[in-house]
């Protein structure tokens, strides 16, 4: 299908440059890791929207990844039928920038250092980097947060890869003695294992997207504003040492399979959104998970309903 | 026309590999889709470069395992066929 032929009346007018015209001048910057990331040309109530969804993670001014918001008409927008929909961005990808569609939003990124040339309201960055544009008929907060949201998503995907980090489709639980990343497709039971090792005393940092980065201390797994049905999950480390890659699967008995690199790799691969599709960026990817491949131990974990997946976790030696 | 000593592979252009101790870690980006082939496997992916033909592959691989060359030729155009299914490699001769 042509990219954004799914969300957009006409993908041919695609946004071609970080342009527009703005929602407002309101700006607000977001403190997670990759950034400080800041949101302009926002509206008053769409930065509420944001500052109520990303809370104490908002900070007022400041300087970081930067993302102009643009108000773009509702009627370019196809109305989609989310029934029993699962919900995937069109992407298309060039060597300098990502370009992405989906529900009431447009998006791209791009890499060339022009685009980050500082302005007086910009200063600029130690380093070139990316920057993105949004554009959205959402202007109301309630309404434009989860835009955004799924906009920051691929985003923060970018940004990570860029800081010798990457984002990962996992659920992440920990304790005292480190952090397991728990991979598998929608379905493979990130939740329902996050909810059972909660229940048994593990702390879960997300339980949908997670980052790892490369730290003195080696792998660390970040904790990251986006979950999935568990919700957020307030307090807790924000910082963990990774302590062993988990490939989930649903069966009748609980059982701990040892898995080589490569299959872990593959694993983390298929985990990795947005970028495991771009073939601009795929040689850092793999250099990235593999060095996530080789820094910890990989089983597959069998696991029944309610079984004890803390208890099994907790077992793997250090 | 069956494939024979002759054949020639390449990996389509959809596809990306990494060899991680022995094994292969196969992107299809095209289909999202990620495989891991064996040791083998990952041989006739760099074998498969659209000039080399299935003798060469043969003559490159003899020396590797413990297998006299009708059984590997038979094994590698098998083996060929498979990954062609797969959408791995395309033939070109």
């Amino acid at each position: 299908m042509t990219f954004a032929a799914e969300f957009l009346h006409t993908p041919d007018l695609f946004p071609g440059r970080r342009s527009g015209e703005a929602w407002g001048d309101r700006r607000v910057a977001i403190a997670i890791p990759g950034g400080p990331y800041v949101f302009s040309g926002l509206s008053a109530d769409q930065e509420a929207g944001v500052r109520r969804r990303f809370g104490g993670l908002c900070e007022t001014g400041g300087t970081g990844i930067e993302t102009r918001v643009f108000a773009a008409p509702a009627s370019d927008f196809r109305e989609v039928d989310t029934r029993g929909w699962e919900y995937n961005l069109s992407m298309d990808f060039a060597p300098g920038s990502v370009r992405f569609a989906g529900l009431r939003l447009m998006g791209r990124i791009d890499w060339a250092p022009s685009l980050t040339t500082p302005s007086p309201t910009t200063p600029s960055l130690a380093t070139p980097s990316l920057a993105g544009g949004l554009w959205t008929p959402e202007g109301e907060g309630e309404l434009f947060a989860p835009v955004l949201e799924n906009f920051f998503r691929v985003l923060s995907a970018y940004r990570l890869l860029e800081t010798g980090g990457v984002l990962l489709h996992s659920a992440a639980v920990a304790d005292g003695g480190g952090a397991f990343l728990l991979l598998g497709p929608s379905g493979a039971g990130k939740t329902t294992a996050s909810r059972l090792c909660e229940e048994r005393g593990g702390t879960v940092l997300s339980d949908d997207l997670n980052a790892v980065v490369f730290g003195e201390a080696g792998a660390q797994v970040e904790k990251l504003p986006f979950t999935g049905d568990l919700g957020d999950r307030t307090g807790g480390p924000l910082q963990v040492p990774l302590r062993a890659l988990l490939r989930l699967e649903k069966g009748s008995e609980e059982r701990l399979l040892p898995l080589s690199p490569a299959r872990a790799l593959a694993h983390l691969l298929a985990a990795s959104p947005f970028a495991n599709r771009d073939p601009w960026r795929e040689e850092v990817l793999l250099e990235r998970l593999e060095r996530v491949a080789r820094s910890v131990p990989a089983y597959t974990l069998v696991f029944p309903r309610g079984g004890r997946v803390w208890d099994i976790l907790r077992s793997i030696p250090l | 026309m069956s494939p024979d000593l002759t054949s020639v592979w390449k990996r389509r252009a959809d596809v990306r590999y990494r060899r991680v101790e022995g094994e292969a870690v196969v992107l299809r980006q095209s289909a999202a889709e990620v495989l891991v082939l064996n040791e083998i496997g990952a041989a006739v992916l760099d074998l498969a470069d659209g000039a080399r033909r299935i003798s060469d592959w043969v003559n490159a691989l003899s020396g590797e395992y413990d297998v006299d060359q009708e059984t590997l030729t038979r094994d590698l155009l098998e083996f060929a066929a498979e990954l062609e299914h797969a959408g791995l490699l395309e033939r070109v001769e």
